[in-house]
């Protein structure tokens, strides 16, 4: 049966609108729970537009075949509403990254509220994918990234998803107080997805991931359906796969001549740092190794230093 | 002579580029004593102006050739986040990063690690370290040291500054990229200065931060032939479970009613929230336990839980806050 939208906490505001946090609940049945996560930062619309598509997806599985839908499938579009509301990343009023406050706490701050309600209404998930979208400054192919830690549960999750680039990395401490690590420790399995960039959305990448998560749903058996296809292999690399390309010149205007998703040799021109005033370039970022290209800095004022792409390395692919 | 700069230049795009200078004081064929930090938010002028102030202070000491003298070499980085400064912002403006969330750095990362790596570098060799905040934009600190997972020797030490609350935590995990945190891995002894509000120049908080350094300086004979009148210390040592904060049950507007640095009692009013359409009171915020105010809300404005009153307990309390750990405000 489908639920409509419902409120599962709200965190009162000092004049009058109350902070909502919303979710779509479709299927009542035995099966496994699964849910979505978007908008945890407000300048992160990626997972927002997914949930609209996967909402149009399972509304029309309701009307078509409801007896397919065997589990129950949770959409958690927008976990920071008043930050996308302005599109900015952090809690308005108090500018807290939502992220970072993981578990959190009934009685605590704001963003412990949050955190903890959030936290509580995911307990008990077969899976969760948590999507975030990068930030206004970087592009990313879609990828999941796995701490190692949880590489043996979620690997072969992952690989379900069909996503082009699956990256194990080493533990970082500071996203010990992320939603993922915080569901990962409390042994509810979740995916953490990075793609497109902050501020727009990426309709291509939206119907790939939808295609993949209800591939996923399917091999979880949340959905029934006889029909289950392989997806597309993803590059699986940990940390050593990866090369960071950094702007050693001096800053200015960097014009990318790629774009990420394309395979890329040693040597070859991923953009130009080139000056307002002058018609020479100031310098050209080539390609550290062959490899494919999954990040990329669009085309912004760069001071020394900043991080320009990132390449998984592939040494069978050449010119 | 042109103050030393870190060894490299962060070339902007448009802007002109950043030379990260510093004061290298006292005898300079000696391993720098004492390392001080400050302004890694751009927004926290406290502790840039206390620092520059004490720059100035030891420079005319070594001047004037008589009088006190500065027995051991300092070193004092005032203003870190210079983009930050000027774009009255918190982060580095270029890939808005929280500079102190970007330690140890990297020479080769992005440009807030470069940064960092490079204030690491230099401040790392001094036994004595202290990063100097000024809290932020909702909460006025009063001025303490903040000690993180300390050895007995830095809690002695803290004492040294004479500063009104000695602040004992554990590690926090979501400060694990901090200067503070990476300073632990070199060893010495390493201290937080926390005073005052963020965009808030407070003489008086700035007063008694370079106060609470010169008395360092001195105690720990860094400086001979300094007198410092009329200290009245009176300060207090306090652990996590001794710490009560105080939080919103109500959205609204608060109003406080007692003063920073007060002692209260159990019981007492310290403010009050307010129906900020209505007008009328909310809530009554009344103290639990007696204690010492040492952190008040200075933005009106309350979410639901969010902070109003830190209060510091003389005596241990029942509650358990580990989760107040993962704050990012702590």
């Amino acid at each position: 049966m489908n639920d409509e939208p419902e409120i599962f906490y709200t965190l009162p505001l000092p004049f009058g609108a109350a902070l909502p946090l919303w979710r779509r609940c479709f299927g009542t049945g035995p099966g496994p729970r699964v849910a979505v996560t978007a908008g945890i930062h407000g300048d992160e619309l990626e997972g927002v537009y997914l949930c609209h598509r996967l909402a149009a997806w399972l509304e029309a599985l309701e009307q078509r075949a409801p007896e397919a839908l065997r589990g129950r499938i949770e959409l958690y579009p927008a976990l920071n509403p008043t930050a996308l509301d302005g599109l900015r990343r952090t809690i308005p009023g108090c500018e807290t990254d939502l992220n970072r406050s993981f578990p959190g706490h009934p009685q605590g701050l704001p963003a412990q509220r949050l955190a903890h309600a959030v936290l509580q209404a995911l307990d008990g998930c077969d899976l969760v994918v948590d999507v975030h979208a990068s930030n206004r400054y970087l592009q990313e192919l879609p990828q999941v990234r796995i701490e190692q830690r949880w590489a043996e549960t979620l690997l072969p999750l992952a690989r379900v998803l069909g996503l082009p680039l699956i990256w194990v990395h080493g533990a970082v401490n500071i996203l010990e107080s992320s939603l993922a690590s915080n569901l990962n420790r409390r042994a509810t399995p979740c995916l953490l997805l990075e793609l497109g960039n902050g501020d727009s959305h990426t309709p291509a990448y939206a119907e790939s991931l939808c295609a993949g998560l209800l591939r996923l749903w399917r091999h979880l058996g949340v959905l029934d359906d006889e029909s289950e296809q392989a997806g597309p292999a993803s590059l699986l690399a940990g940390d050593d796969d990866i090369q960071v390309v950094h702007s050693d010149s001096a800053g200015g205007l960097f014009l990318p001549t790629v774009q990420v998703g394309e395979r890329v040799f040693a040597g070859q021109s991923l953009g130009r740092i080139v000056s307002p005033l002058r018609a020479r370039p100031l310098a050209e970022t080539v390609a550290p190794s062959d490899g494919l290209l999954f990040t990329l800095r669009r085309a912004h004022p760069v001071p020394q230093g900043t991080l320009l792409a990132r390449i998984v390395t592939d040494t069978e692919v050449r010119p | 002579m042109n103050p030393p700069a870190l060894p490299f230049t962060l070339e902007a795009p448009l802007g002109s580029a950043f030379r990260l200078q510093y004061h290298d004081l006292g005898p300079r064929e000696r391993p720098p004593r004492l390392a001080l930090v400050a302004g890694l938010s751009g927004l926290e002028l406290n502790g840039v102006f206390v620092l520059a102030r004490l720059a100035d202070f030891l420079t005319s000491l070594e001047r004037r050739g008589d009088g006190p003298r500065l027995r051991e070499r300092v070193l004092i980085l005032p203003a870190v986040n210079l983009s930050g400064l000027n774009a009255r912002s918190r982060t580095w403006s270029y890939e808005d990063s929280d500079l102190n969330r970007a330690f140890p750095g990297s020479e080769e990362g992005d440009s807030s690690q470069r940064i960092a790596a490079a204030v690491l570098e230099l401040t790392r060799p001094a036994y004595y370290r202290v990063d100097v905040h000024s809290s932020n934009l909702d909460i006025e600190e009063l001025p303490q040291v903040r000690l993180y997972a300390p050895n007995d020797d830095e809690r002695a030490s803290a004492c040294l500054f004479g500063l009104p609350a000695i602040l004992e935590r554990p590690l926090n995990p979501h400060f694990g990229a901090s200067l503070a945190h990476a300073w632990r891995q070199y060893g010495g002894e390493n201290f937080v200065i926390q005073s005052g509000l963020a965009g808030q120049l407070q003489p008086g908080h700035c007063e008694t931060v370079f106060r609470a350094l010169l008395a360092f300086l001195e105690r720990t004979d860094m400086v001979e032939g300094l007198s410092l009148a009329d200290m009245e210390e009176d300060l207090h040592y306090f652990g996590l479970d001794q710490t009560l904060p105080l939080l919103a049950g109500q959205p609204g507007l608060f109003v406080p009613r007692i003063e920073l640095g007060r002692w209260v009692q159990a019981g007492e009013r310290l403010g009050s929230v307010y129906d900020g359409f209505g007008g009328q009171v909310r809530a009554e915020v009344l103290a639990p336990v007696g204690g010492l105010v040492a952190s008040l809300r200075r933005q009106p404005l309350a979410y639901a839980g969010d902070l109003l009153v830190r209060l510091l307990s003389p005596r241990p309390l029942d509650d358990r806050l580990d989760w107040l750990l993962h704050d990012q405000a702590q």
